[in-house]
């Protein structure tokens, strides 16, 4: 028999089988391949593939993870939050990180805003306070290649 | 990723047990280095399993145990980075953790898994799909590309072994060659000739007749002239006959155990050498006048001359072997006497009797092999004029060449073989060439054409089509329409040789005999008879001298062990690889000189040996290829430091042991698995992780320091340093250490530790500034 996988992502509760059948997931697949390719939440994004660039990070009980070294099958129990899952899901309004983020321009292309969002969202899980310092350590394994990080901290500064 | 099952264990054991029931299987950790290298495919095998360690119970943990600090394996780094009480009571522990990656890789990778991870080149880890990976030293390919490439971020301490040096892999004994040019360079030649002669006690013959393949094999090869390895083996062999005393001595006690060696030739000599060296009384019985063998009496002088093999002769002689000289086993003495009067018995005795080809007038020609050992008979008598040897190999060589010193007017060799597919070695068909002899590949014997007065007057020869089928197996195939007739006053065949066993009696010859009619040997050269054992062209076929001194040693070995003395195994090589920065770019070897054609005889050897300054910067030409990658774990170096503890589901192990191999967890057994680090508190002394890196994050170190020290009464009490970043393990500097102990916190005192600490340093060509980058670090470390 299949081994059964139950994923949590964004409140919602999604169940598969482990397999390399159709629609089942391999062993081999990783959080952000099920994330956009199958889930279809296309916010997360796949850049390095090796967890240096943080595109992919997104929340995994609470902490920023890389979801492209993450192997799905080892998700099991974890509650997952994407950038989809930030906004609440009946209003469809937007956190006030990433109000944040509008209203201070922090992006450029926003290719990697998802996964920066992500590690703020993390930094500010931990410590709802942090110093300058913090924030800049807690973004330190997200690039951007438009510099958007002046305004990233910005944003993030002005919601503490 | 290549597919793999997927096994989420509950427990070290589930876990260990899973593990070992496949054939190769990954643990996965935090998971941070391990999805990369299955993503980017840069090692050939693929796991066939990985098995989740993250869902075992109870494995993340931090313990206060008083004077120690217990982490679980489990335990992430962030939870590590955010632990308050780490941060007073370990704080290098704590400081290096923080250093690693960034805070998303932090989340999920673990400390069991960071002191796993694998080394740090961009050679190795040379993603698959693009161009395909690079089958390095490091991952069983045998060149290292960083030596002579690109290397900033490479180890300035020297390279690891690997264990699969192309050249020694090469060699038949397994000789390590790197091993022996590395004192060379340092002119400790007595260190060099300890290592040759731990698979070879005759190098000054070696150096002389082997095909020495494992030239062919040497890296240097791909930009110029290969490193000229047996010519700095003959400088060596030269230096250890010169200095016989001190290399063949007599053992210091007597087991009283009794040996009986059969022929005298390099698998018998060697058996001799190291079973005397091992204390048993050793007698050899030869049935000619002088030992040797086949280099005694099957190799011309100028190739190899005889002095040589008597010097070594002698030398065993002095160890206290006992030669018994004209002593035929089976007509002097039985062998059954032999067996009677001894411990153990060791048959060498080669392969001497002439093939019958089964040609018309083959009774008209000459046996190679005994041409060489009459050759002195011959050079008295008039050589014929017109002289045809037939055979592809070093012995037709050594025949023609032979032939042609002793006056013979005309030369020719007919062969079956085409040119590249001839035995003999290319230098020596080059020289027999140089010296007027006409090769003919591709032609068969037909029949021996002789006069009415039965003397020879030419070989009929059949033009052959293939030598191998397609299997690679000898099976020639002829054109019988396609003849020619090769005029010859004289025909030597040196199409092969075969062994006679009827020297063992009729029992024995039965029981020891293979389907080939050798003796039939095991993997420890022993025969069929509990005791006797074998080696050299007797028991393997026609070969090379080295193979047959493979045998010996590997024989010697065996029998001491069965008469209850196992021989010691030979250090381990300690240390880093070191080579000359500079002569690994110089591409021309330095050459053996030759005589001129015109001056060339058959009494004096062809060549003089070069000179120690001369091999000395050869072997500076040998890259000492190995591993020149860096460790890349941070938490490593203050483990290694502190004498940290890392308890595995089997052993504990100190810190400096874990990590003294190239990828920490090749000293783990199958399934094995780091269960737990434990690392003192360190009270009172100051702490710390210093991590240099291009970018504040992600980066893996290209130098850091782990550093503790205490201050007593104005001077250091004591002071601990451990580098990484700077060589495949990390570097403990226990030297500046002691160095520092009661010396006060000067910035004088401190440079000149650091100087001490990279005394031993060779940086690469692109990696010099390392050295300052670690000296930067000793300063910040003491604060001044």
């Amino acid at each position: 028999m299949s081994k059964e996988l139950t994923l949590k992502v964004n409140g919602e509760t999604y169940t598969f089988t482990v397999g390399d059948n159709l629609g089942q997931i391999p062993e081999t697949e990783t959080l952000v391949e099920t994330l956009r390719d199958r889930l279809g939440l296309t916010g997360t994004k796949l850049s390095c593939g090796e967890g240096a660039c943080g595109c992919c990070a997104v929340l995994m009980d609470g902490k920023a993870v890389a979801s492209c070294i993450t192997l799905t099958t080892e998700c099991e129990g974890r509650e997952i939050v994407t950038i989809e899952g930030l906004s609440d899901p009946v209003t469809g309004k937007l956190d006030p990180l990433q109000e944040a983020f509008l209203s201070h321009n922090a992006f450029q292309c926003g290719f990697c805003t998802p996964g920066i969002i992500i590690a703020a969202k993390s930094i500010l899980n931990k410590n709802p306070h942090p110093t300058v310092e913090e924030i800049e350590e807690g973004l330190s394994g997200n690039f951007c290649r438009c510099i958007s990080h002046y305004q990233v901290i910005e944003a993030v500064k002005s919601i503490l | 990723m290549r597919k793999f099952d997927h096994i989420n264990a509950e427990s070290y054991e589930e876990a260990s047990s899973a593990l070992r029931s496949y054939k190769k299987a990954e643990p996965i950790a935090g998971g941070t280095d391990l999805i990369g290298t299955l993503k980017k495919q840069i090692l050939p095998d693929a796991p066939e399993a990985v098995v989740n360690l993250k869902t075992i119970k109870d494995a993340s943990y931090i313990r206060d145990n008083g004077n120690t600090v217990s982490i679980g394996a489990m335990t992430k780094l962030c939870d590590i980075e955010d632990s308050d009480f780490l941060k007073t009571e370990e704080k290098a522990v704590w400081d290096a953790a923080r250093s690693i990656a960034s805070p998303i890789i932090r989340n999920e990778a673990t400390i069991g898994g960071n002191i796993c991870q694998d080394v740090r080149c961009w050679y190795y880890r040379y993603p698959h799909a693009i161009g395909g990976r690079l089958m390095c030293a490091r991952k069983g390919g045998d060149e290292c590309y960083a030596i002579k490439g690109r290397n900033q971020y490479h180890s300035i301490m020297g390279g690891m072994n690997t264990g699969k040096n192309a050249c020694s892999t090469e060699c038949p004994a397994g000789t390590d060659i790197p091993g022996y040019m590395a004192r060379i360079r340092e002119d400790d030649w007595d260190g060099a000739a300890e290592i040759i002669m731990r698979v070879n006690p005759m190098p000054m013959l070696t150096s002389r007749v082997c095909p020495h393949t494992c030239q062919t094999q040497c890296n240097q090869c791909e930009d110029g002239d290969c490193i000229n390895i047996h010519a700095v083996e003959r400088a060596l062999g030269d230096y250890i006959l010169e200095n016989a005393d001190k290399f063949y001595q007599k053992p210091a006690t007597e087991t009283g155990k009794k040996v009986g060696i059969v022929g005298a030739g390099p698998a018998g000599l060697t058996a001799a050498y190291y079973l005397r060296k091992e204390g048993h009384t050793v007698t050899v019985y030869e049935k000619m006048e002088e030992a040797g063998g086949v280099l005694m009496y099957g190799i011309p002088e100028y190739r190899l001359p005889k002095h040589y093999v008597r010097d070594l002769v002698h030398a065993i002689e002095n160890m206290g072997v006992n030669f018994c000289f004209n002593t035929e086993v089976g007509k002097d003495i039985k062998i059954e006497e032999i067996k009677e009067a001894n411990d153990t018995v060791f048959l060498d005795t080669g392969a001497w009797k002439q093939p019958i080809l089964g040609i018309d007038g083959e009774h008209l020609t000459h046996f190679g092999l005994n041409f060489l050992v009459e050759v002195k008979a011959f050079m008295n008598r008039q050589i014929g004029k017109n002289v045809l040897v037939c055979g592809g190999g070093n012995v037709a060589m050594d025949v023609a060449l032979t032939a042609v010193r002793l006056g013979a007017q005309k030369v020719k060799l007919v062969c079956l073989e085409q040119r590249a597919e001839m035995p003999a070695s290319a230098e020596e068909i080059a020289r027999a060439e140089e010296e007027g002899v006409e090769i003919y590949n591709g032609w068969g014997l037909g029949r021996v054409i002789s006069a009415e007065d039965g003397s020879v007057t030419g070989l009929e020869a059949k033009r052959c089509t293939s030598v191998f089928d397609e299997a690679g197996h000898f099976s020639p195939v002829y054109d019988e329409n396609d003849k020619e007739v090769f005029e010859s006053d004289c025909i030597i065949l040196a199409t092969g040789q075969r062994v006679d066993l009827d020297f063992l009696g009729e029992k024995y010859k039965e029981e020891l005999k293979s389907a080939r009619g050798l003796i039939e040997i095991g993997e420890h050269k022993d025969t069929r008879e509990p005791g006797v054992y074998a080696g050299g062209d007797a028991a393997s076929g026609p070969s090379v001298a080295i193979k047959a001194i493979r045998d010996g040693g590997i024989a010697a070995r065996h029998m001491s062990e069965y008469m209850g003395y196992p021989v010691k195994p030979a250090p381990a090589r300690g240390g880093f690889l070191k080579h000359d920065p500079e002569r690994i770019f110089v591409t021309e070897s330095m050459k053996e000189k030759d005589t001129p054609v015109a001056e060339r005889s058959l009494e004096n050897e062809d060549s003089t040996s070069l000179t120690r300054e001369e091999a000395k910067l050869e072997a500076g030409r040998c890259m000492n290829c190995g591993c020149y990658s860096v460790n890349a774990s941070d938490m490593s170096p203050v483990l290694v430091a502190f004498d940290a503890e890392i308890k595995t589901t089997e052993h504990t192990f100190g810190a400096d042991q874990f990590f003294s191999n190239m990828h920490s967890v090749e000293i783990l057994e199958p399934g094995e698995i780091v269960t737990e680090i434990t690392v003192p508190k360190m009270e009172g002394y100051e702490t710390g992780y210093l991590k240099m890196r291009l970018r504040e994050s992600i980066d893996f170190a290209v130098t850091s320091l782990a550093y503790a020290y205490k201050e007593e009464n104005g001077v250091l009490a004591d002071v601990r340093l451990a580098a990484g970043g700077i060589a495949p393990v990390p570097v403990r500097f226990s030297e500046a250490e002691a160095f520092l102990k009661g010396k006060a916190k000067t910035a004088e005192n401190v440079d000149q530790a650091a100087e001490i600490a990279l005394k031993d340093a060779q940086p690469l060509k692109e990696n010099n500034y390392k050295i300052q980058e670690v000296k930067v670090q000793f300063r910040k470390a003491f604060g001044v």
